[in-house]
């Protein structure tokens, strides 16, 4: 898959001096670069374009790590979120983010580096916790790497500290950076693998299913520990066959015996999303399914439906291996039991379930 | 002190064929009813003068009076006196005048809006009209509105005379624009035939869609099947309950599973003979795991008498599966 277009960089004032800033001027001496003050106040219907083409490099205020919101009334794996930046420079139809970001272009957070030691004290001063820490939530762990150098300082900081993980969650085939490094200890590379049609109709500027799987299968022979994330999984005539090709490839080319999670969740929207993506996508076809009002207010398949498709899924991954950690995503403790045939009942047993998948596959 | 602007302007006795009424650049007139306006001028004349600007082929533009002028026509008229602005002033200008002209005498429909949107893109920026225009026109300021309004131009004008006559709301024909000509034709008459609320309309429009989306059948497909058509034909079915009528059916369509298991819930509940006043809901689309009863009494002993009733019936274990065998 090819590098993104930048066409230029906004450079907020305060993070001027930032390292991040100066790492990536450097990166694009060749792309206009302007200093502008902070949009905080951007209009919601100016960014319908999302301005994916700039970088806004933007010295962060907030809390880097925090947990996950999760979704109420469903069950969530107690995950944390490290904000590196939001949006991505991918075109995912369904991609939350539309609703949910209210400031156009990719927004990077410059004192990401300089605020390492925050972190690392937190982490360090909960030595009996494990955290489960991701950038994957509101971007793509690797789309911007090449520009960033994210896991040039990341990797080394996560790896040496035992008792968390951190997974870098892709959709693309940039993995050349993170092999380079000696760093492996406590890192996670995922993907978030979806059928080809769904690729090619709904997931722009992504890498292909194969080109996620050979770069899996290139990480896990370096020695990477990597995950998958079958979410969203989108239900369409026919879906049955395709889902299956997927996990014949990852019988071609993947050792079952590293993968230390697979997640499944099926497509889920706040009602509001909805006009958005049909503005954006008039074309897609992800609403066609059968969608009702689920407990926390977002629209879901109907739960016979997301059962089958989940039950149908796990079953033939067990069938490849039965150890893979599977777990659903924001599911009920009755769709877990329907689908999987056990349910860890509540959030914290989830998450327990998944640090123990951490014990046991990346040992200190 | 401010000098006041005054417009030049000079009353021409001008020929009604030299004046161009096809609806020009500064047209903002859709879907009138002429008459009223006929029989007032046969009765004493045309009181304001229409105002006209010369185009470069020496005819006449309709800058403001377009409604006048279509009416003197009719009547057969072959000479007006009509004001002629010099042939400085601006078409932006001319525009405006009429706009003013217009907002100021009567309640524009939306597909004049949109028609004001558009020819104000010839000489402003998005920008400028969002932030200045639409809200002297009554429209949200923003992009969005500005696109939706923009695309009324784009319809047909069966649908745009639905949008002007109020009988299709604007967000509704918003979402036709996506839709192939015959298949939003298709649906405009269905919508017309009939009378919907904005809700049903806006629902039922996502619904035939998706279902034609996901079946790969055209929109007309959907509403000329011989369920719709068995609805819109039945003659003992009065408007308001065709409408219902046609929202199942296509409800059906739309979630054969939900609508499936509702039926199997509806059948397994109306099996037990639950006594009178006693009613079992399900969870909302069934995505919860909690139901509810609901025992409607009059004295204690009448509840318990439903209670040890309702206990007794064998069936009742087996209440929260009878739609799981979808």
């Amino acid at each position: 898959m090819n590098q993104f277009e930048i066409r230029r960089v906004l450079i907020e004032r305060g993070a001027e001096n930032d390292s991040l800033s100066k790492r990536i001027i450097e990166k694009l001496h060749n792309i206009p670069i302007e200093i502008v003050e902070s949009n905080d106040l951007a209009l919601r219907e100016d960014i319908e374009e999302m301005d994916k083409n700039s970088l806004r490099l933007i010295h962060y205020k907030g809390e880097f790590l925090k947990p996950c919101p999760g979704t109420r009334r469903y069950i969530c794996c107690g995950y944390q979120i490290l904000n590196v930046g939001i949006n991505c420079p991918m075109e995912c139809s369904y991609c939350f983010l539309q609703s949910y970001v209210n400031q156009p272009s990719l927004r990077l957070f410059t004192n990401l580096e300089d605020k390492l030691n925050v972190i690392g004290e937190f982490i360090d001063n909960h030595p009996d916790r494990i955290f489960r820490i991701g950038t994957g939530e509101f971007t793509d762990s690797l789309s911007l790497n090449y520009i960033t150098g994210w896991t040039d300082f990341l990797l080394p900081f996560f790896s040496f500290r035992k008792n968390c993980i951190l997974e870098l969650k892709t959709k693309t085939s940039f993995i050349k950076e993170i092999i380079n490094t000696r760093y492996r200890k406590r890192i996670i590379v995922a993907w978030s693998l979806n059928t080809s049609r769904i690729i090619a109709n709904e997931e722009g500027k992504t890498a292909s299913l194969k080109e996620r799987i050979i770069s899996a299968q290139e990480c896990q022979k370096a020695g990477f520990i990597i995950a998958f994330h079958f979410d969203p999984l989108i239900n369409y005539p026919g879906w049955e066959n395709e889902y299956e090709e997927i996990i014949q490839l990852l019988e071609k080319y993947i050792d079952p015996a590293s993968i230390i999670w697979i997640s499944i969740g099926s497509f889920r929207y706040m009602p509001d999303l909805k006009w958005r993506i049909l503005r954006r996508f008039p074309g897609t076809n992800i609403f066609n399914g059968e969608f009702v009002t689920g407990l926390d207010g977002k629209q879901r398949y109907f739960k016979p439906i997301r059962v089958k498709m989940y039950a149908n899924l796990s079953e033939r991954l067990k069938k490849w291996y039965d150890n893979l950690g599977i777990y659903l995503c924001m599911e009920s403790d009755d769709v877990w039991e329907q689908s999987l045939g056990w349910s860890p009942k509540n959030s914290s047993t989830l998450s327990g379930y998944l640090d123990n998948r951490v014990r046991l596959l990346m040992p200190n | 002190m401010t000098e006041k602007k005054l417009l030049k302007s000079s009353l021409v006795n001008v020929t009604v064929s030299d004046i161009d009424l096809k609806p020009g650049p500064f047209c903002m007139s859709f879907n009138f009813n002429l008459e009223p306006l006929k029989a007032s001028i046969e009765k004493f004349g045309v009181i304001n003068p229409p105002y006209l600007l010369k185009s470069p082929d020496n005819h006449f533009m309709v800058v403001a009076g377009y409604q006048r002028l279509m009416a003197v026509k009719e009547l057969g008229w072959h000479n007006i006196v009509c004001n002629t602005l010099p042939d400085a002033f601006s078409l932006f200008n001319a525009l405006l005048f009429n706009l003013n002209d217009n907002l100021i005498h009567r309640q524009l429909n939306n597909i004049e809006k949109g028609m004001i949107l558009q020819r104000l893109t010839r000489f402003t920026s998005t920008e400028d009209i969002v932030t200045n225009f639409m809200p002297i026109l009554g429209i949200p300021s923003n992009k969005h509105q500005f696109e939706l309004f923009l695309g009324l131009n784009e319809l047909e004008e069966r649908i745009k005379v639905s949008v002007a006559m109020e009988r299709l709301p604007i967000k509704v024909a918003g979402l036709m624009r996506n839709i192939g000509k015959n298949d939003r034709l298709e649906i405009n008459d269905l919508f017309t035939s009939l009378k919907w609320s904005f809700n049903q309309q806006w629902e039922t429009i996502q619904w035939i869609k998706e279902i034609a989306s996901r079946e790969g059948r055209s929109i007309k497909d959907i509403i000329d099947s011989k369920d719709i058509q068995g609805v819109l034909q039945n003659n003992t079915m009065n408007k308001p309950q065709k409408v219902k009528a046609i929202i199942k059916r296509l409800k059906f369509m739309r979630f054969p599973s939900l609508s499936h298991a509702e039926k199997l819930f509806n059948k397994g509940i109306s099996n037990l003979s639950l006594p009178l006043g006693v009613k079992i809901i399900p969870p909302s689309f069934f995505e919860g795991i909690d139901y509810r009863l609901e025992i409607v009494f009059r004295k204690g002993e009448d509840l318990k008498g439903k209670l040890d009733n309702l206990y007794n019936l064998p069936e009742l274990e087996r209440i929260t599966d009878f739609w799981k065998g979808i």
